[in-house]
């Protein structure tokens, strides 16, 4: 057990942090206090800066070599990630390419599609989405609605997504498709890698609780893909949607990442805020300071131990959901200790000098315990995965889906 | 960086293991609560070297760290052994600079109880019921001595606790208070790790029962309100078992971590084994509110220890002033 790098870690963490100083002006940097910088405004930069970081081998640190990745390890991609939030680089434009369309187009892919695809979206020359939800099946998602019909060497797109990162600036996505409705519902499904420019794809921005727009709803109106776009086997896309799911849980929070706000950043306000509130305040806000901390630094060391673990060789299992659920929690507790910490001006969570960061952070948290699986869901696999318990009784499970609920 | 135990520690927890579930069980601790003996007591902890894990070499123990005596203590918790590792592992911090005494504390020929508390009439101190040997901060000396002993009408059988009032006392050391706060942290550490053994094995029990009860026509722990609660019992444990871990290594590897680790262990281990023993009760049901049912022993455990070393609440705000003052590095 060791938390230092070792002689080879640390020379490796050298490297990265002369190569980001070298390249420093050439990168998009967050402003202090600020978390995240919008693609709506800042789509060039933003594209830019992965650009650079790729070019300098700092993109894609753990994908093969032969997929255009550096080949390393994960520690050393955890050592990156650090880095760049030293550095006060913003999330990459392309986190969800990265993070599951990549791995997925990797896992089940032709060769003809890694070769044309993986470079590309580590260099942010192709900004993916991932476009599973629907109106009608979130949580369910086996149960979506949007068909694709074969038609010659084409497949025929009708539907729509929704809750969908990134669609507004994204030049292609991986699309989970209903083929086969007289099957049962997780064997009718198809995953295919879609043109976001072509004709028929429409994407309109969604306003979420806080007011921002991260994400859109995407209609597919007689989309045509050709059929060499196809991930996998027809009738085998749930199979393929579970490598790109399970590669989310472990972007989320699985393996040593935050969710929300770094606790370094939290300590730093209380800091700053507790000696200004009543004696009396003082001791209830230290004990939601100090449960706040304990959950952050409990999330943040099993993600050590899941990261230790990937590195050593173990496979993403359904732990990760437990680091998702973990982290969710934290970063609710941390959001709630931050607004009580500003006294008086809680009920606006907004200081008087017009800083809104913990109304941002704190409306952020249902959207966080919703997407990527819900608090619900992670619950479900944990239980019946990790430890053995029976599964719900699921009535649509075996019957075709066109007669099960149309 | 590497989080996770080596081979080795792996060796030790697998023997703690056997040790453990052969010499001490839930029933042990039922018969406590009618008179019957701690198992597997000070002799066996002592004859198995259990009693010496951090005590030096030259002083007759094992002169490890306090990492590999937190996987140990961990396969106690889970059988509800007495008595506790807290003892053994805080003794050996006071006496670091009393190698004779340390010598008696390992090879089991002393029988130790550190006092919590004025050693004028000490607060309820873990297995000072048997103890003949004292320990205690008299102002900011560290003494040792003989006392007195009170025992109180157990809630816990197992964690031996009794109040003391010492009747001799000799000066080990002046100026003691940080070694003392030391000891404790390092008794907090492996208190949590004995919870995080009885937790995990809460989690286990209900486990193994909700896959075979059936109600409703189907088995319980296919109903989500039933396997929820043990899933965030089990996201408990697994958090727990994190700052454990990284506890215990800081006490030998990064000292300066230790007290903002020890006190995030035991405030999560307080909050985690309540949540998981009173999730065992609960997914048994009925049977799980009965005597002759283990739930309630581990269920004893937890609401005793939960208070023992500083309760959650003194413990978060430690965590809180420590963070605030830099204790995270920021």
């Amino acid at each position: 057990m060791d938390f230092d790098d070792s002689p080879d870690e640390a020379a490796y963490r050298a490297r990265v942090r002369e190569l980001l100083e070298r390249h420093a002006s050439e990168l998009v940097r967050l402003r202090p206090g600020q978390e995240a910088v919008d693609p709506r405004t800042s789509e060039a930069e933003l594209r830019r800066t992965q650009r650079v970081l790729a070019d300098a081998g700092l993109v894609g640190v753990a994908w093969p070599a032969e997929f255009g990745g550096q080949g390393g390890t994960l520690m050393q991609q955890a050592i990156v990630s650090q880095e760049l939030a030293r550095a006060g680089v913003p999330a990459l434009i392309n986190h969800i390419g990265i993070g599951m369309c990549g791995p997925t187009v990797i896992a089940h892919g032709s060769q003809d599609q890694r070769e044309r695809y993986l470079t590309r979206l580590l260099r942010a020359d192709d900004v993916w989405c991932q476009l599973f939800s629907e109106p009608a099946s979130g949580s369910d998602l086996a149960a979506l609605r949007t068909t694709a019909v074969r038609d010659g060497d084409d497949w025929v797109v009708n539907g729509q997504k929704v809750w969908t990162t990134l669609a507004h600036v994204a030049d292609l996505g991986i699309l989970l498709t209903r083929t086969d409705p007289d099957r049962p519902k997780h064997a009718g499904l198809t995953m295919f890698v879609v043109d976001m420019h072509a004709p028929g794809v429409t994407v309109r921005p969604l306003r979420q609780m806080g007011g921002q727009s991260d994400f859109n709803e995407v209609f597919f109106d007689d989309v045509r893909i050709p059929d060499s776009e196809r991930l996998g086997e027809p009738g085998e896309g749930w199979r393929v949607a579970l490598t790109t799911l399970m590669n989310e849980r472990v972007a989320i929070g699985g393996a040593g990442g935050t969710i929300g706000l770094p606790v370094e950043a939290f300590v730093q306000h209380a800091r700053e805020r507790l000696p200004g509130l009543d004696p009396e305040r003082q001791v209830l806000a230290r004990q939601a300071v100090g449960r706040a901390v304990v959950a952050a630094l409990g999330a943040r060391y099993s993600g050590y131990r899941r990261l230790t673990a990937l590195s050593q060789g173990g496979l993403p299992g359904p732990e990760a959901s437990a680091g998702k659920l973990a982290g969710t929690e934290a970063a609710r507790l941390v959001a709630d200790a931050g607004v009580r910490l500003l006294g008086d001006d809680a009920v606006y969570a907004a200081t008087g000098e017009g800083d809104d960061r913990w109304q941002r952070t704190q409306s952020w948290i249902p959207g966080i315990a919703i997407a990527g699986g819900t608090d619900q869901v992670l619950r479900n696999i944990i239980g019946e995965r990790v430890l053995g318990l029976p599964p719900e009784p699921r009535s649509d499970k075996t019957v075709p889906f066109s007669g099960g609920r149309r | 960086m590497n989080f996770d135990l080596d081979d080795d520690q792996r060796d030790i927890a697998a023997g703690a293991r056997d040790f453990f579930r052969g010499s001490a069980s839930p029933a042990a601790a039922r018969a406590g609560l009618e008179g019957g003996r701690p198992e597997p007591g000070r002799a066996a902890l002592s004859d198995i070297g259990f009693l010496g894990i951090t005590v030096p070499e030259s002083a007759g123990g094992a002169g490890r760290t306090l990492l590999d005596l937190a996987v140990v203590a961990e396969q106690g918790g889970a059988v509800l052994a007495a008595p506790s590792l807290v003892t053994p592992a805080r003794a050996a911090v006071l006496l670091a600079g009393e190698p004779e005494l340390a010598a008696g504390l390992a090879d089991g020929s002393t029988s130790f109880a550190v006092l919590d508390g004025s050693p004028d009439g000490s607060a309820p101190s873990v297995d000072a019921a048997d103890a003949t040997t004292f320990l205690a901060l008299d102002g900011e000396d560290l003494v040792v001595g003989a006392g007195e002993v009170v025992p109180g009408r157990p809630l816990d059988a197992t964690r031996g606790l009794a109040s003391v009032r010492l009747t001799s006392r000799r000066v080990l050391a002046t100026g003691a208070g940080e070694l003392w706060a030391r000891a404790r942290q390092v008794g907090a550490v492996v208190m949590a790790a004995e919870d995080l053994g009885g937790a995990d094995r809460c989690v286990q029990l209900g486990v193994a029962y909700a896959q075979e009860r059936e109600a409703f026509g189907r088995r319980i722990g296919s109903y989500q309100a039933v396997k929820h609660l043990l899933v965030d019992a089990w996201v408990g444990v697994e958090q727990l078992r994190s700052l454990v871990w990284w506890a215990a290594w800081a006490a030998d590897a990064n000292p300066g971590e230790l007290p903002l680790a020890a006190a995030a262990a035991k405030a999560c281990a307080a909050a985690v084994y309540e949540q998981a023993a009173g999730t065992l009760v609960q997914v048994h049901g009925g049977i799980g509110f009965t005597w002759e049912h283990d739930a309630h022993l581990f269920w004893r455990r937890a609401k005793v220890d939960r208070l023992l070393l500083g309760d959650e609440a003194e413990h978060l705000d430690a965590v809180a002033r420590l963070a605030v003052a830099g204790a995270l590095g920021t």
